[in-house]
Parts: C-alpha cells; sequence; structure tokens
C-alpha cells in the first residue's frame, strides 16, 4: 500500500481546520468548560472528604489525570463516524468508491489531520500550561522523559484504536442511513468507558476488570495512567501488548464489516 | 475477426430492500414497531457486451435503473444476482484494481476537492492514480485544447461555475487515461455551447485514445451527436440494444410532408386513396390555412408519389418533409414500451 497516496487526505484537512478556526476554538473552549467543571467538582470532593487519596489518586494526581484526559481524549476522539455519515447521507461515498484508494486508508488520514492540528493547537499548550503549573503551584518535579515517551507511543496507539473503532461504529451508517442519536449516545458512553469522567479505579472491582478489558480504556485511561507513572515494568508491557492487541483485532473486525456492508450498500441520492 | 469485449454484463439484477414507510406521524410510530420490508427490483436481468472504442447511450426514464447499473458497472454496488465484468475484472470483487481502469463522471456530483483549486485537485489525482509526470504534462496539454482548462485552473473548486465545474470533472475523470468511462449525465443542466464542448472533448478522446464510453442521459442531443449504438432499459428491463438508425429505421418510419398551396385550391376533392390505391387510413390529411399536412408511414407510401399527386392537381409553392425525431420515438418507447 502506497501510503504517500494518502497524505493529500491528511493535508487538506489540515487546511480545512485552518480555515474555520472560529468553530474550532468554540468547540475547544466547550470541551475545556468541561475539563474546568470536573476539575471544580473533584476539587470540592477531595476537600470534603478525610482521607488524601481517593481511588488510588492524591489530590494533585487527580489534577494532571483530569487535564491529560482531556488533551487525549480531544486527540484520539477525532471522529470517522462523523465523516461516514455525512459521506453517506450526501452521497459522496460514491466519489470514494470510484477512486483506487482504500475507503478506510482515506478516512484514517483525514482524520490524521485533525488529530495533528489538535495536537498542536491547544493540546500541546494545555500540556506545557500544566506542567508549568505542577512546577510553581503543586510543587513537584517536572514528568520525566520516560514517561513523556511512554505517554505519546500509548498516545499513539489510542489514537489508531479510537480510529478503528470509530470505523466499525460509523459502518452503522450505512445500515440506519442516520445516526445523529447514535453517535450522541455513542459519546455518552464513551465518555464513562474510556475513563475521561472518572477514573477506572474509582470502580467496583468487577465492573474495573471489565471496562479494562474492553478497548475504551485502551484509549485514553491506559496512556494517562503511563503518564502519571502508575504502572510498574512488567504492567507497562502488559498494557501496550493490550493496546496492540486492540489494533490488530479492531483492524480485522473493521475489514470485515466493510465486506459485508457494501454488498448491500446504498447510496442516496442519484 | 473476434471483437474485443471490454464490458459484459451477464443477467445482472439489483434488489433494494427496504423498511416499509407509512404515512403520517402515525405511521411514523407503527414503523418503529414494523418490521416489514419492501422490495424493489432496480434492475431486471440485465445483460450486454461492450466492444472496445464504442460509444454506447444507455437511456430511459427517471428510475429506469440507468446509474444503478453503472454504479454496478464502477464498483460502488454489489449486484445482488450475475456478474460485470470489466477488461476480465469483476468490480465487486476488485474495485480498487477495477478503479484504476475507470473513469467515470457523475452529473449530479463531483469528485473534487472543493475548498482547493482546480489544480490541486489534480495533482492529489495524479498521485491516486499513480500517473507520471510525462503522462501527466502531456495529458493536461491534450485536456487544455478540448477542455479549456486554464481560464479556470487555480481557481478553488466550490468558485466555478458549473460548466467550468463539469469540464474540470470530465478532465479530472481522464487523468490517468482510463480504458473505460462512464458518464451519468454530463450534460445536465449546461449551457449550448458548454453542452457541445463537452461532446467534443467526449468525441476527440474516444478517437484519441480509443477510450469506451458509456453514457446516460435525458438529452436527445447527446445520444444523436455521440452515439453509435444505444441501449434502452425501462423498469430496470433491457428493452432496445441496436444502432441508432436501427432504431430510427424501425420505429420512426413516419413522415409529414407540408405544403403550402394556393388558396382556393379544393384539398377535399384530391382523393389520394384512390389515386395511389392504397387504403384510406394510410395517411391523414391536416389543412390549416392554406397549409396541408400530410403523415403517413413511409412503409406504405412513398414521398414522391405524395408530393407528385399534389404538384399534379394544384399549385404548391413550397414543401418541407420531416422525419419521426429521435426524441418522439423515446418518448413512444418510454410510454407505451417497445
Amino acid at each position: 500500500m502506497n501510503l504517500k497516496v494518502y497524505w493529500p487526505f491528511t493535508e487538506n484537512e489540515l487546511k480545512r481546520n485552518l480555515a474555520y478556526k472560529g468553530s474550532f476554538y468554540l468547540f475547544m473552549l466547550c470541551s475545556c468548560f468541561g475539563a474546568f467543571i470536573s476539575y471544580y467538582l473533584w476539587m470540592a470532593i477531595y476537600g470534603s472528604s478525610s482521607t488524601g487519596v481517593l481511588g488510588g489518586f492524591t489530590k494533585n494526581e487527580m489534577v494532571i489525570y483530569i487535564f491529560m484526559t482531556y488533551i487525549t481524549s480531544n486527540i484520539a476522539g477525532v471522529s470517522i463516524a462523523d465523516y461516514i455519515d455525512d459521506d453517506v447521507r450526501e452521497g459522496t461515498v460514491a466519489m470514494s468508491l470510484i477512486k483506487p484508494i482504500d475507503y478506510r486508508m482515506s478516512l484514517i488520514a483525514k482524520a490524521f489531520g485533525t488529530m495533528l492540528y489538535r495536537f498542536f493547537a491547544p493540546s500541546l499548550f494545555v500540556w506545557i500550561g500544566l506542567e508549568v503549573y505542577k512546577v510553581t503551584v503543586l510543587h513537584m518535579s517536572i514528568t520525566s522523559v520516560t514517561y513523556i515517551l511512554l505517554y505519546l507511543l500509548s498516545l499513539i496507539l489510542s489514537c489508531l484504536i479510537g480510529l478503528l473503532l470509530d470505523f466499525c461504529f460509523g459502518m452503522m451508517a450505512f445500515v440506519t442511513t442516520y445516526m445523529f442519536g447514535l453517535n450522541m449516545a455513542k459519546e455518552a458512553l464513551m465518555a464513562f468507558l474510556t475513563g475521561q469522567l472518572i477514573p477506572i479505579s474509582f470502580f467496583p472491582g468487577v465492573l474495573q476488570k471489565i471496562f479494562e478489558f474492553l478497548p475504551f480504556s485502551s484509549m485514553v485511561y491506559t496512556p494517562v495512567m503511563l503518564y502519571l507513572g502508575k504502572y510498574s515494568g512488567r504492567e507497562i508491557g502488559f498494557v501496550f501488548a493490550r493496546q496492540l492487541i486492540w489494533v490488530v483485532l479492531l483492524y480485522a473486525f473493521g475489514s470485515f464489516l466493510w465486506k459485508r456492508i457494501t454488498k448491500r450498500l446504498i447510496v442516496l441520492g442519484g | 475477426m473476434k471483437v474485443n469485449n471490454i464490458i459484459e454484463v451477464k443477467n445482472v439484477s439489483k434488489e433494494f430492500v427496504s423498511p416499509k414507510k407509512y404515512p403520517g406521524l402515525k405511521g411514523a410510530i407503527k414503523g418503529l414497531f414494523s418490521n416489514e420490508k419492501v422490495r424493489k427490483l432496480a434492475v431486471d436481468d440485465i445483460s450486454f457486451s461492450i466492444a472496445e472504442g464504442e460509444i454506447v447511450g444507455y437511456i430511459g426514464s427517471n428510475g429506469a435503473g440507468k446509474s444503478t447499473t453503472i454504479k454496478m458497472m464502477t464498483g460502488i454496488l454489489t449486484p445482488s444476482k450475475g456478474e460485470c465484468l470489466i477488461q476480465n475484472i469483476d468490480p465487486s470483487k476488485e474495485r480498487k484494481k477495477n478503479a484504476q481502469n475507470i473513469g467515470v463522471v457523475f452529473g449530479q456530483r463531483t469528485q473534487l476537492w472543493w475548498d482547493l483549486p482546480l489544480s490541486e485537485s489534480y495533482t492529489i489525482l495524479k498521485e491516486i492514480y499513480g500517473v507520471s509526470d510525462e503522462e501527466y504534462k502531456e495529458r493536461i496539454e491534450f485536456l487544455n485544447e478540448v477542455l479549456d482548462l486554464d481560464e479556470f485552473f487555480t481557481r478553488p473548486v466550490r468558485n466555478l461555475s458549473l460548466g467550468q465545474r463539469m469540464r474540470a470533472d470530465l478532465g479530472a475523470a481522464l487523468l490517468h487515461n482510463p480504458k473505460v468511462l462512464y458518464l451519468d449525465e454530463p450534460t445536465i443542466g449546461l449551457d449550448l455551447i458548454v453542452k457541445d464542448k463537452i461532446r467534443q472533448a467526449i468525441k476527440d478522446i474516444n478517437e484519441k485514445y480509443h477510450t469506451t464510453v458509456i453514457l446516460t442521459t435525458h438529452d436527445i442531443g447527446d445520444i444523436e451527436e455521440l452515439c453509435n449504438r444505444i441501449i434502452i432499459i425501462d423498469d430496470g428491463k433491457k428493452i432496445y440494444d441496436g444502432t441508432l438508425e436501427n432504431l430510427k429505421e424501425k420505429y420512426g418510419t413516419m413522415r409529414k410532408v407540408t405544403m403550402e398551396v394556393k388558396r382556393g385550391s379544393k384539398v377535399e376533392k384530391l382523393d389520394l386513396s384512390a389515386l395511389l390505391s392504397v387504403p384510406k387510413d394510410a395517411y391523414r390529411i391536416e389543412e390549416d390555412n392554406g397549409n396541408i399536412t400530410v403523415s403517413f408511414d413511409k412503409n406504405k407510401l412513398r414521398v414522391s408519389d405524395v408530393i407528385e399527386q399534389f404538384m399534379k392537381h394544384m399549385e404548391v409553392s413550397d414543401i418541407k418533409i420531416q422525419e419521426t425525431e429521435l426524441s418522439e420515438i423515446v418518448k413512444a418507447i418510454y410510454e407505451h414500451g417497445i
């Protein structure tokens, strides 16, 4: 597969993001708002608790968790299903299918453009701001290079899991031909299962085991926990293996779905 | 000599299944709980083959199944039954391999990138299809000649007029020199000059590169100018497949002779059936303000005989002979079948 062919999709999406700055910043502001709400909420919870550690998190760790989760889910949560939904509803999927390209790859390349953009604006700045805050206000030492590298490596796998999973989900657009409602339900469920809303370590033991087994936790929870240095050497190997396995499985499942769906494809309009 | 068939469509059918819809709000609620399905056979057992270098008009009324057939041949839809082979490739199994050999223009859509200048869209397509630099240069030169792309080559696609966009789309479909070109209503909504340009371009491409062209259209002018063969489908079934002349020969045998005669000529006294010894219902005469129109089947009466009789019996100052127009033939076929 010639990857160079897909670069224009990424480039084009980057350009598009730069062109529609207004909507992007509004979106960022709104989700930033969410991060601050959960920040104040957690601070209140810690304030009224008698012990300084909740669910294995100190108060300071929770601050980092909240904002790193915000960054991670913003990047890894770029929705391919939205692209598919648009393509199906407007019938533009036909225009992709007449070209000698892989539809999934072209979508991933497109989403990658948005991911790149979100990584630099505003994630990188929030991240730097967080580190500065950590050193000056919380009086902690700066995160070590090892943890940063582990986080970045895990983030790449997170993004892949997110994209491949969302592709499978997006296939439903071909069946229902309109999935606004489904998308809303997905967002809500994801906030829970990825650990974006509450760290997975807060759930009861059985649920924790189930959530950790599902691909969602590998999307957000895993990289952030790596960043916090919550895993031991052996566990690090294990969580990476789990991420890799999910990438392979979701890739295979997506290919399978795509084959089935194209058989019964209905292209709307014209 | 064996004819080289580039396209083989064998007993292809396509059935669409959709949930049954009921009218009104009550119906919408009922629809939530019902599991009834509606089946529609859009294409019903169609077969044909097309030789390399042919320009084939694929026509039929709205909803007859034209676009569905094109979509199956391009690999967008998978046939429910039967198979299409394009250069011995089954597009439903090897879509990407097939896509490399074909160019497609859907008149109602664009395959160009809306926000990018046309030149950039072309560069992307060059990468996607793996066109070499020399080939690209040569192709652009040729396309420029036939489509005048220069005047808007650096403008974003969203700023192009419909005529420009259609030319741009046609150019985009031809960048990689496809063996087969599918055109789904390529002249829809265009003015006469652009239409002419597009038709001329299609002709030039067919001549220069020997590209096989399949074209669906509602514009009879497209067919008369371009196609040496037409396939007509109606309600999913193929009802005619042959040359344009043949169709006209077979169904377009009516002739209309209009003559301007001197006032006071006694037309009603002229008894054509007696003079030419044919039954009375073989022709129809209408008179309107000194203009006489005789309609008849040219296989039953000869045009020259009719005119001769009139010239003999009255003073004729002008004569006009009309053949049945293709549009009338096609209209009759859509309405009554063959």
